[in-house]
């Protein structure tokens, strides 16, 4: 019954497996392959997370397509690599000098720092120890977003104490073993499940029982593939029943285990024509580690690079602006994200009926929302996004000073404010408009320039109608602010998008633009201009490096 | 579209380079039998998009307007008179036409609008698209003649959108007062987070909502039937045993309790209904809770049988041009990748009806179709999410009537002692006056707060009596019980036309609410 093997394994990823290191003896000499690459206007590499074997020996294709300079350092488990980064700029001269690679006994790898559209190959052996190596672009600025995780992962306990049983009988499904009497009994050499005990090729039953120590309260996947059927037992759980009369094909369990030792049963039977056996185990901090002797051939031995579903669409405004609404994170549930060809990018809230995020670099990644059902807010592609005013309505009537800007509720009604819809210009530009207390407002934005070199949101909100007294515009609130370069230099809250933090830093020019407290307003007139420009946050960044 | 499908399309969804392959092995293909009848032209799609088509509407000079999942609306000219059929490539995730094909039999699109929070329903009106996405009803026109639209104006907005995947909201066309309908899926279609999901809307004409109808689960679409009067379609989940087709009447409640927090905010509606009891049946349930009306079609679940996702209310309003089923009602249904024909009739008040089988082989998982007073009859959809036994990704197809008329039952109406069948044919008066030909169940659903239902209380009626008419178009049957709000089943295997075909489809699913007087 083993006819269907070949093909019942092709489907295993071969680059999972290609990339995990396997130190058996025949692959000893075979360098593992791995492509690291820095995604595009992103601030990100391509994978957040790899795994290897201990002491695998392996070759580092990293790649860096990005239109800026990065690299890529290994550091050692417990690293704060965003500390390790800040520390080497506390000597600003020294850390160019050594183009932003730090000299610090936390690394054991790094690459050059790489120009853009570079690649460099590494070799290197992996560490001998299991553990979680994180790793960092250390080029000034990207540290927050730009790492990941080496994961050095050993193997897994082994069974103890194996014995078997062996039967005979005519079955197509796993007898009642308790019920019939063995023809053999004995342990099993090497503790790893076997069917070679005698000559039988058909028509016999085995039953393996041993122990199995689970090293931590953790959940744990058990694996087997048998011709025919089998049946596993871990504890008093059933943990996978794999029945009946087949050829062998790889199937899974997950189980939440508490540490200790359990008792292990493993029921097999074969029928007739082919015969085999696997049983294997893995969780977080061990590989998949085998509990038989035979293992399929291609199966992968370890755990699969994790790739983010959440990748891979992403939208690049190239003619023109592009619209997407759909739901942006931190900015509600009704956002109008709009993206411009020079890697300029907001987000505009149907909700709040005002600017709610900017960002800069790649626009966004429609994968998410795309890609099977479509659930859960997706943050920008880009880099340093910002949020000035913190999902507040735009417009308030002030009457007496420190008076509290009202603060918008989600799924609540914004009083005084309906939603208009927007209309495209010639370029495709949108303006958005809405009414406030009988206010008819424009409000426009559009790209200047690139983001690469010093490009600018540039915002016009033009009102019709009688504007109310000690009517004001929000720009900022919650904010630090600094008068600086004809505006003000405009320092947010802290800001966190899935997991991520950002600057939230930006300057903002407005004509009669005035300082509240933490609020940045400008009175409510006939048409107000605001310029959105983000500091340089990498004033080296746009310059080829000498190498 | 419903939760809880297939696992399978999950994990399609995430490799798409291995769902082409498993995609050929589980795909349907049309049945010849059904093909003699009415063609499926699966037509090419455009390229570097997936053309999801989750709504379906004629613009006023006939071109065929498309809203998609990915937020889309694309014009497609020449679609009634297409005869190029694309091919489906996986590698380009596209169907692809033949090059050589002359351009006057294909299809040509444009690309009217995109970015929008995808499009569950279209309509149009003095020049404008209406579209309905997830939070407000929209309606957008070209100003400037390039064949885009620049101009995007907010009709009303009004519902709620908690960020969950699941709250769709699906648009119907113009009713006959003018006003819009929006039928707001429940919060991951079990509960209502935010106002009014799981609830039947109506939008007037000056933007205002007026909540119409509560009860809604998981709305699949929205339609008319030929006097006007408006359903949708629910899916199988809590406190629906099975997909149904429900007739939306101002003020009723249609059955899920999941939404009814939301009276507080529609005094219109009066006063909240009494909770429906668990574990009960609908027939009881009526007695209960005066709003609630019962399902007017349960599109019976299940493999081989109807559906599994009921979607798009289809009205043939083209007087024979689709064929003899004029004035009947056509639901494609989403994992099935087919189209069921329901017939209804008014009891006591109350619409009521059978369904019947009518087309299978749908390449994708259909969600939008609309059908012209031509008998054009255009579907397409979408299996992201969910699977659909299409096994294609996506699609856009249009069914035709070949022009000959299959033998089939054409309306089942509900008597006080039995049914009464008519026919597309004169029926051979030996087999269809022998009780053998048929064979009948009852059964209903639990009306429960659970997932689903089987199929429960079966009572086995006896055929006692037929009388077939002198023209051989009907058949009267005696059943010795009728069962109040069971769904009767009824199987047709033996009955021949006068030329001797077994009738194409030969099973009947009547849900009978009321059992007539006379």
């Amino acid at each position: 019954m083993n006819f269907l093997r070949p093909i019942l394994f092709s489907g295993v990823l071969a680059t999972a497996a290609s990339l995990l290191g396997v130190p058996s003896p025949l692959q000893a000499q075979e360098p593992v392959e791995i492509t690291l690459k820095t995604l595009t206007a992103q601030m990100k590499f391509e994978l957040n997370e790899l795994v290897i074997s201990p002491g695998a020996k392996v070759k580092l294709n990293f790649e860096n397509p990005d239109d800026m300079p990065h690299n890529v350092v290994f550091c050692q488990p417990g690293t704060d690599v965003v500390q390790l980064v800040t520390k080497m700029l506390e000597k600003p001269e020294e850390a160019m000098k050594n183009n932003f690679l730090p000299e610090d006994p936390k690394v054991w790898l790094k690459s050059r720092l790489l120009n853009p559209h570079e690649k460099q190959v590494i070799e290197f052996t992996a560490p001998t120890k299991p553990g979680n190596y994180p790793y960092v672009c250390s080029f000034p600025g990207h540290a927050a977003t730009m790492q990941g995780v080496l994961r050095v992962l050993g193997e897994g306990p082994k069974l103890q104490d194996l014995k078997f049983a062996l039967y005979h009988g005519d079955w197509k499904n796993l007898p009642d073993f308790s019920t019939l009497t063995p023809h053999r009994t004995g342990e099993v050499p090497g503790n790893l499940v076997q069917l070679n005990f005698d000559d039988y090729k058909n028509q016999y039953g085995l039953v393996f029982t041993g122990k199995l120590n689970v090293p931590a309260n953790a959940e744990y996947t058990f694996y087997c593939a048998s011709d025919d059927g089998c049946r596993i037992t871990v504890g008093e759980e059933r943990v996978l029943n794999n029945d009946g009369i087949h050829p062998a094909s790889i199937k899974e369990s997950k189980k939440k285990l508490k540490k200790g030792e359990y008792p292990v049963k493993i029921e097999y039977f074969q029928a007739a024509g082919g015969a085999e056996l696997y049983v294997g185990w893995k969780s977080d901090a061990f590989d998949t580690t085998a509990l038989s002797s035979w293992t399929p051939p291609n199966w992968k031995k370890g755990v699969e690079q994790k790739t983010n579903e959440f990748v891979g669409m992403p939208l690049e405004p190239k003619d023109g602006p592009l619209i997407y609404r759909n739901f942006i994170a931190g900015t509600g549930n009704r956002s109008i994200g709009v993206g411009f060809p020079g890697g300029l990018n907001f987000a505009w809230s149907a909700e709040t009926m005002n600017l709610s995020m900017a960002w800069k670099g790649a626009f966004i990644d429609a994968a998410r929302h795309w890609k099977n059902r479509g659930g859960g807010h997706q943050p920008p592609a880009g880099f340093d996004v910002v949020r000035p005013s913190d999902m507040a309505p735009p417009f308030a009537v002030l009457d007496a000073p420190g008076a509290v800007w009202p603060s918008f509720v989600a799924d609540q009604p914004l009083e005084g404010y309906a939603w208009k819809g927007y209309q495209l210009d010639a370029k495709g530009v949108p303006s958005f408009n809405y009414v406030w207390n009988g206010v008819e407002v424009e409000d426009r934005l559009e790209a200047k320039g690139d983001f690469k070199s010093g490009g600018t949101l540039v915002r016009t909100l033009t009102l019709k109608g009688k504007i109310p007294e000690k009517a004001f515009l929000l720009l900022s609130q919650k904010s630090k602010l600094t008068p600086a370069d004809k505006g003000f230099a405009v320092q947010g809250e802290k800001l966190n998008l899935t997991g991520t933090n950002y600057p939230n830093q930006l300057l903002i020019r407005a004509e009669g633009a005035t300082i509240s407290g933490d609020a940045l307003l400008v009175p409510a007139r006939k048409q107000i201009q605001i310029t959105y420009a983000w500091p340089e946050s990498h004033p080296a960044s746009h310059t080829p490096l000498a190498q | 579209m419903k939760a809880q499908r297939l696992l399978l399309s999950v994990l399609l969804g995430t490799l798409p380079s291995t769902s082409a392959l498993l995609s050929v092995a589980r795909a349907e293909t049309p049945d010849p039998a059904e093909a003699e009848y009415y063609k499926i032209t699966t037509f090419p799609t455009p390229p570097g998009t997936a053309l999801e088509v989750s709504s379906v509407e004629f613009l006023p000079d006939g071109r065929v307007a498309m809203g998609t999942r990915r937020g889309e609306v694309w014009i497609a000219s020449n679609a009634q008179n297409a005869t190029n059929a694309g091919v489906w490539n996986p590698k380009e995730m596209k169907y692809e036409a033949d090059p050589a094909a002359p351009a006057k039999n294909s299809v040509i699109y444009q690309r009217f609008a995109e970015g929008q929070h995808e499009i569950l329903g279209l309509a149009t009106k003095d020049g404008w698209l209406y579209a309905t996405n997830r939070y407000e009803v929209l309606r957008m026109k070209d100003e400037t003649g390039a064949g885009k639209a620049t101009r995007f104006e907010t009709v009303c907005d009004k519902w709620g959108v908690s960020g969950d995947y699941h709250e769709y909201s699906f648009g119907s066309r113009f009713d006959k007062n003018g006003d819009l309908w929006v039928l707001a899926c429940l919060t991951g279609s079990f509960s209502s987070k935010t106002p009014f999901r799981g609830w039947a809307l109506r939008v007037k004409p000056d933007g205002t909502m007026v909540p119409t109808c509560s009860g809604v689960r998981s709305p699949g679409g929205v339609g008319f039937d030929a006097d006007g009067e408006v359903y949708y379609t629910d899916n199988q989940g809590p406190w629906h045993g099975a997909c149904t087709l429900q007739h939306l009447i101002p003020g009723s409640f249609q059955g899920h309790p999941g939404g009814n927090q939301w009276y507080d905010l529609a005094p219109n509606m009066g006063p909240r209904p009494v909770e429906p009891n668990d574990a009960s049946r609908m027939v009881l349930e009526r007695e209960r809770v005066k709003e609630l009306v019962p399902p007017a079609v349960y599109m019976v679940y299940g493999p081989g049988k109807i559906g599994n996702s009921s979607t798009a209310v289809v009205c043939d309003l083209s007087a024979g041009k689709f064929g003899p089923f004029a004035k009947q009602i056509f639901i494609p249904d989403q994992s099935h990748s087919n189209i069921s024909r329901v017939y209804l009739e008014t009891v006591n008040g109350v619409k009521q009806g059978v369904v019947f089988p009518f087309l299978k082989g749908l390449r994708s998982g259909p969600i939008g179709a609309r059908m012209g007073s031509d008998g054009k009859f255009f579907v397409g959809g979408s299996d992201r999410g969910w699977g659909a036994k299409g096994g294609q990704p996506f699609a856009f197809e249009r069914v035709d009537w070949t022009g000959k008329v299959p033998f089939e039952v054409h309306e089942m109406h509900a008597k006080p002692d039995g049914f009464e069948l008519t026919f597309t044919e004169p029926v051979d008066p030996v087999t269809a006056g022998n009780p053998a030909s048929y064979s009948a169940r009852e059964f209903t659903y639990i009306y429960q707060a659970k997932y689903g239902s089987p199929e429960v209380d079966d009572v086995w009626p006896k055929i006692e009596k037929i009388d077939v008419a002198k023209d051989g178009k009907s058949v009267r049957l005696k059943f010795d019980v009728l069962t109040k709000g069971h769904i009767h089943e009824l199987h047709l295997d033996g009955v021949r036309s006068a030329k001797g075909s077994p009738v194409l489809h030969p099973v009947a699913y009547y849900t009978l609410n009321e059992i007539p007087a006379k």
